[in-house]
C-alpha cells in the first residue's frame, strides 16, 4: 500500500510499506494535541501499539527492536518520550515518513520486522520561517530559513514538555512530594547546495527525558535521565544523469542511568549503546528498464548492557568494572528493479552481512553452583565471535491492468543486535544486547502476497495482502532473571533462546482526495513463539498477538477555514501473563502464574476527534484595511499612506486545534493487578481483580503559529 | 527496580481504577511441597495443593487445599524415612522420625503425585556465624536488627536470615527477601539489617500491625541465621521475586524455581538448613 501520489501503489514493486506526509499526519487527532509519528503509522494494518503507555511498535508478530527506525539515516534506539506518551520525532521538524512491513529492500538490513525512515525538513532557502505551537503540556517552536539564498539553508526545532512545573502545585501536597518529570528535544539541519552535483546535509537531533524524586524526610534522592543524540553528515553526488551517489557518516548514543542515594547508600545503574556508522550508496540507472542500488554499510557499536555500582559508607561493594561489548556490523548489498514487460516488473536483491564480536571481552566460566572457576580473557585485537549470512530479497509485480496488480515478495533479514524486556511493558529500563558467543543473530524468513486496485481514477486505493514471517533465534530473560545477574557475569547468561512465527491478512481501503479523505484498516494475525526453557517448552502466543486489528481515519475539510478530523481504533485484548492461582508456602500466599500470555485482556477501542480552525487572514487583512480606510477618510487622510503593522504580514498564519482523547470515555487495559484481604488459612481470604486504565477522555487545545 | 516499582505505584494512584470479573483459563492444580531439615532434627514436609484465584474452591473451606493422606519419605542414602500426618484429620504436615539431619549429609525428598515419584535432594552445609548484633532504633521504640558479618571468601555462600521474639512469636519468621548470596560481598566484611517478617498463617494481622516489621525495645530476639545451597537461594530467591512481582506488569511474572526440576505438577523445595543462632535482649531506654 501506498499513500503517494497516483497509482504508484499499483505500478512499484515495493509492497507492504505505507509512505505518510506530515501534512497528512497533522490532520489527525493527536494525543494531547502533540502530532505524533508512531502513532499514526499504529493505525495502519500490520502495524500494532501494545496500548496506551508502552513504548514502541509491533510490526507483522515481530518485537519492538525488530522495527529499524531512522531518523535522516541515524538509528534510534528507544523512540518514546515518557512510557509511549509521546515519540521523540517532533512533528514540526519532519518532512516526510516511509514505513516499509515487508519486502524489505537490500538497501535496508539489520533488522527483521520493518523499515520506518524519517527524514527532516531540510530548511527553507528563500526566506525566513517561525513555526511553532503552544499545547497544554508542551510547546514547540521551529526556525528555518537561508543562510545563503538558494543555496544554504537551516532549520532548528526545539520543544519542551512542562509536566513539571504543571504539577508540581498538585504533586507537592501529595505523597509524591518531590517528583519531577520533563522531556525536552531538539533537531536541527544545515543544508548546502555546493552545485548542481554535490550537495550537504548535517543534521542532528538530541533529546532527553529526566526523571527526579527527592525525599528530604528519609534523605532519599532518585536521578533518572534517559536520551538519544543523532548526528548524520551526508554528501549527494550526481557523477551524471544516470549515477549518483551517497556518502552518510552516522552517529547515534543512547544512553540510561538511574543513581540512588539514601543516607549513606549509594547506587548507580548505567546501561545504552553508542554507534559510529559509515554508508556509501551508489544508485545507477542503465536504462529505463533498470533501477540498479549498490552500497556498503558499516557501524561499530559499544553496548553497556548494564554497569552498576555501589558503595555504603567507606565500603565500596565489588560490582566489577563496567562490561562493554564492542562488535562491528557491515553489510554489502546490490538490487536491480527490473522493468521486464508491461506486464511484470522485479525486484532481485541480496545483500550480505558480516558481525564480529570483538574483545577487549571476559568469559566467565563457572562450575554448577554457579562460581567462576576460569576466565578467558580477549584483547582488543581479538575476536570473540563472528556471524555471516546472505540475506535474498525478492519481490514481483504482475499488471493485471491499467487499475490493479499482484505483488508477492520474499525477504530474508539477519539481525544482531537485540533488546530484551524484564517487564512486560516495555520501559526505558530495556537492555540492548549484540550477539556474542551465546546470542545468535537473529533471522526471520517472510512471505507475502498482494493484491492492489486503485479506483475511481486513484480516488480509491486499496489492497489485501497476507503474510507468512518464520524468526529464529528470538531472545527473552529467562524466568528469574534479574538486571543484577549481568553484574560479574556474562550478560547473555541471563537470556534464552526461541522461535517465533507469524502469520496474518491485511485490507486496506483508503480516499486520497476529496473534502473526505481517509482510510480503513482491518489486520487478521497471529503471533506465535516457543522457548524451550520458557513455559515449560509449550508454544505461546506473543503478547502482542491481536486476532482482530482495526483502525478508521477520517478528515473533512469542508473549506480552508475548518478542518476535522477523526479515528477509531478496535484491537483484540493484548495477551499477559496474571495470576491463576495460588498457594501457601511459610504460611503466605504466592501466585501460580501458570501458562506464559493465557490471558487475554479486554478489547482496546477507543474514538478521537479533532477540530481545527484557522482564521482567515485574507478576509482579516481585508476588513481591517477597509476599517483604515474609513477611519481614514473621516479624519480626512490621505488613504494611500494606509500601511498594515507587520503583525498583519501576509505570511502570518495561525490556527487553534481542540482535540479529544477517548471521546466515549473507554477504560482501556493498561495492566490489571489482585486485591487480597484476609487470610486463607482461616478461611477469610478474599480476592478480586482491578483494571488500571491509564486515560480517560482527555480534551486538549493547541496553539500553532507561522510566520 | 525502584525505577519500575515507583513507576507501578505512581501510575496506580494517577490512573483510573475499577474493579473487573476476570476469566482466567482453566487451572491445572499443583502438588506444594514445603519440606525442612536441619541438624538433629527428623525432617517435616508440608503438603498441599495450589487453588485457583476464580475457580471453584471455596475459601471459607481452606483445609480442602491440605493434603491428606499423602506419601512422602525422606531419606540420607542407607535409612528411609516414611514422613507421617501429624494430624490424620487434616493432613498437610507430614514428620519424620528415624532420618535425623546432621551436618555435611544429603538428603533426598520423595513425594508421589499423580501416580508419579518427584524428588528433590539437600545438603546441610557447615553454618556460617555472624559477627555482632545489635538494634538500630528508626521511630521512637521501634527499629530494625543489624547485623556484622565477615563473609568467608572463595567460595559461593547461600544465606537465609530469621528470627524470632521470644514470648511473642511461635515460629521464626523469616522478613521479606530473607536470602542472599555472596555475588557481591564475597570475602566482605559489611553490616546488614532485616526487619521484622509475618508469622505463618497471620499476614492480615501482620499488615495491619501498626508496628509492622520493626522489633520493639524490650523484645528479646534470637536470631537464625543459615546457610543454604544454591539450589534452595535460587527457590527462595524466585520465591520473593514472585511475592514482587504480584501481577505488577513493570516486573517479570516470575515462577518459582521448584527444586522439585523444571515441570508442571509439583511445585516446592526440600530445604537443608545449616543454622547458627544468636540472641538480642533488646533494652528499654
Amino acid at each position: 500500500m501506498s499513500t503517494k501520489a497516483g497509482d504508484e501503489n499499483v505500478k512499484n514493486t515495493q509492497m507492504s510499506s505505507v509512505q505518510l506526509d506530515m501534512n497528512e499526519i497533522k490532520k489527525i487527532p493527536a494525543f494531547m494535541g502533540e502530532v505524533d509519528i508512531l502513532k499514526t503509522i499504529q493505525l495502519m494494518p500490520g502495524v500494532k501499539n501494545a496500548g496506551d503507555g508502552n513504548t514502541g511498535f509491533y510490526v507483522r508478530g515481530g518485537g519492538p527492536d525488530q522495527n529499524l527506525i531512522l531518523l535522516d539515516e541515524a538509528p534510534i534506539y528507544n523512540a518514546s518520550h515518557l512510557l509511549g506518551f509521546f515519540s521523540v520525532f517532533n512533528g514540526d521538524a519532519i518532512k516526510n515518513v516511509n514505513l516499509i512491513k515487508g519486502g524489505m529492500p537490500a538497501q535496508y538490513g539489520g533488522r527483521l520486522s520493518s523499515v520506518l525512515d524519517i527524514v527532516s525538513k531540510d530548511g527553507n532557502n528563500q526566506r525566513y520561517e517561525v513555526e511553532g505551537g503552544i499545547g497544554l503540556i508542551a510547546s514547540r517552536i521551529t526556525i528555518q530559513g537561508p543562510i545563503i539564498k538558494n543555496k544554504c539553508s537551516f532549520i532548528v526545532s526545539a520543544r519542551r514538555t512542562y509536566i513539571d512545573v504543571l504539577a508540581k502545585p498538585f504533586i507537592e501536597k501529595s505523597d509524591f512530594k518531590g517528583t519531577s518529570y520533563f522531556f525536552y528535544d531538539l533537531n536541527a539541519k544545515i543544508n548546502y547546495t555546493l552545485n548542481d552535483k554535490n550537495r550537504f546535509f548535517l543534521s542532528t537531533y538530541y533529546g532527553k527525558d529526566k526523571f527526579s524524586f527527592t525525599d528530604n524526610d528519609n534523605d532519599f534522592k532518585t536521578r533518572i535521565p534517559w536520551g538519544n543524540a543523532t548526528a548524520c553528515a551526508r554528501w549527494n553526488h550526481i557523477f551524471n544523469p544516470k549515477l549518483f551517489s551517497n556518502l552518510s557518516l552516522v552517529f547515534t548514543d543512547y544512553q540510561f542511568s538511574f543513581s540512588a542515594l539514601q543516607e549513606d547508600f549509594e547506587a548507580t545503574i548505567k546501561s545504552g549503546i553508542t554507534d559510529y556508522g559509515f554508508k556509501y550508496d551508489v544508485n545507477y540507472f542503465p536504462n529505463s528498464r533498470h533501477t540498479i542500488k549498490t552500497g556498503i554499510h558499516s557501524t561499530y557499536h559499544t553496548f553497556i548492557p548494564t554497569s552498576v555500582s555501589a558503595k555504603q559508607g567507606e565500603t565500596t561493594f565489588d560490582l566489577g568494572k563496567v562490561i562493554k561489548l564492542y562488535s562491528l556490523e557491515s553489510a554489502v548489498y546490490i538490487s536491480d528493479d527490473w522493468d521486464i514487460n508491461q506486464w511484470f516488473k522485479l525486484n532481485i536483491g541480496l545483500r550480505a552481512a558480516y558481525f564480529i564480536h570483538k574483545g577487549p571481552f571476559n568469559r566467565y566460566i563457572k562450575d554448577n553452583a554457579g562460581k567462576v572457576i576460569d576466565t578467558i580473557s580477549y584483547t582488543s585485537k581479538d575476536i570473540v565471535s563472528q556471524y555471516a549470512g546472505l540475506e535474498p530479497r525478492l519481490a514481483a509485480r504482475f499488471q493485471l491492468n491499467r487499475t490493479s496488480s499482484l505483488k508477492t515478495s520474499f525477504t530474508r533479514n539477519f539481525q544482531y543486535v537485540h533488546l530484551a524486556s524484564f517487564s512486560s511493558v516495555s520501559l526505558p529500563t530495556d537492555v540492548w544486547m549484540p550477539c556474542t558467543e551465546v546470542i545468535k543473530p537473529q533471522i526471520a524468513n517472510q512471505y507475502a502476497i498482494g493484491f492492489f486496485k486503485n479506483l475511481k481514477d486513484n480516488t480509491y486505493e486499496t489492497s489485501v495482502e497476507a503474510y507468512y514471517k518464520t524468526m529464529a533465534n528470538q531472545i527473552e530473560f529467562k524466568e528469574g532473571a534479574q538486571p543484577s545477574d549481568n553484574i560479574l557475569d556474562n550478560p547473555d547468561n541471563g537470556f534464552t533462546f526461541g522461535k517465533g512465527w507469524a502469520y496474518g491478512v491485511e485490507v486496506f481501503v483508503k480516499k486520497r482526495t476529496g473534502k473526505f479523505t481517509g482510510w480503513v484498516g482491518y489486520t487478521l494475525s497471529w503471533a506465535w513463539r516457543q522457548f524451550n526453557d520458557i513455559n515449560y517448552g509449550l508454544k505461546f502466543l506473543a503478547k502482542y498477538d491481536r486476532r482482530h486489528d482495526a483502525s478508521l481515519v477520517l478528515t473533512y475539510d469542508p473549506n480552508p477555514q475548518w478542518n476535522f478530523g477523526m479515528v477509531w481504533v478496535y484491537g483484540t485484548g493484548n495477551r499477559g501473563t496474571l495470576p491463576n492461582g495460588f498457594f501457601i508456602i511459610e504460611g503466605s500466599l504466592s501466585n501460580d502464574y501458570g501458562l506464559r500470555n493465557s490471558y487475554q485482556f479486554a478489547a482496546y477501542h477507543r474514538m478521537d476527534l479533532n477540530m481545527t480552525f484557522t482564521p482567515n487572514r485574507t478576509k482579516k487583512l481585508e476588513k481591517r484595511k477597509l476599517r483604515l480606510t474609513e477611519e481614514y477618510k473621516a479624519q480626512g487622510k490621505d488613504t494611500t499612506t494606509i500601511q498594515l503593522s507587520k503583525k498583519w504580514c501576509k505570511h502570518f498564519s495561525n490556527s487553534f486545534t481542540l482535540s479529544v482523547f477517548n471521546v466515549y470515555n473507554r477504560y482501556n487495559p493498561y495492566f490489571i493487578y489482585l486485591t487480597r484481604r484476609g487470610d486463607f488459612a482461616n478461611g477469610t481470604l478474599k480476592v478480586g481483580a482491578r483494571q488500571v486504565t491509564l486515560f480517560p477522555i482527555l480534551p486538549s487545545v493547541t496553539w500553532n503559529f507561522k510566520f | 527496580m525502584r525505577f519500575t516499582i515507583f513507576i507501578f505505584i505512581i501510575t496506580i494512584i494517577t490512573a483510573c481504577r475499577k474493579d473487573i470479573k476476570l476469566k482466567m483459563p482453566d487451572y491445572k492444580q499443583l502438588l506444594v511441597v514445603e519440606g525442612v531439615i536441619e541438624p538433629n532434627q527428623p525432617a517435616y514436609v508440608f503438603l498441599s495443593y495450589s487453588v485457583p484465584y476464580f475457580g471453584e474452591f471455596d475459601f471459607e473451606t481452606p483445609e480442602k487445599a491440605f493434603v491428606k493422606g499423602g506419601f512422602a519419605t525422606v531419606t540420607d542414602g542407607v535409612l528411609v524415612d516414611t514422613l507421617k500426618e501429624l494430624d490424620s484429620s487434616t493432613g498437610y504436615f507430614y514428620l519424620g522420625s528415624k532420618v535425623i539431619g546432621a551436618l555435611g549429609k544429603t538428603y533426598t525428598l520423595s513425594v508421589k503425585f499423580n501416580n508419579k515419584v518427584f524428588q528433590s535432594v539437600t545438603q546441610i552445609l557447615q553454618p556460617a556465624k555472624l559477627d555482632s548484633l545489635y538494634f538500630k532504633g528508626e521511630q521512637d521504640s521501634l527499629g530494625l536488627i543489624w547485623q556484622g558479618f565477615n563473609e568467608p571468601s572463595g567460595s559461593s555462600d547461600c544465606y537465609r536470615w530469621l528470627a524470632k521474639r521470644l514470648t511473642k512469636d511461635q515460629f521464626f519468621a523469616a522478613p521479606f527477601n530473607s536470602v542472599f548470596d555472596d555475588k557481591f560481598v564475597d570475602g566482605k566484611e559489611f553490616k546488614f539489617a532485616y526487619d521484622r517478617g509475618p508469622q505463618p498463617n497471620a499476614i492480615q494481622e501482620f499488615r495491619d500491625d501498626p508496628e509492622r516489621g520493626y522489633y520493639k525495645r524490650g523484645d528479646t530476639v534470637v536470631v537464625k541465621f543459615c546457610k543454604i545451597g544454591k539450589k534452595e537461594y535460587d527457590f527462595w530467591n524466585t520465591y520473593y521475586q514472585n511475592k514482587a512481582s504480584n501481577s505488577n506488569p513493570f516486573s517479570a511474572p516470575t515462577n518459582i524455581k521448584s527444586t522439585f526440576g523444571y515441570q508442571q505438577e509439583v511445585l516446592g523445595a526440600f530445604v537443608g538448613y545449616a543454622p547458627s543462632f544468636d540472641t538480642i535482649i533488646i533494652k528499654k531506654k
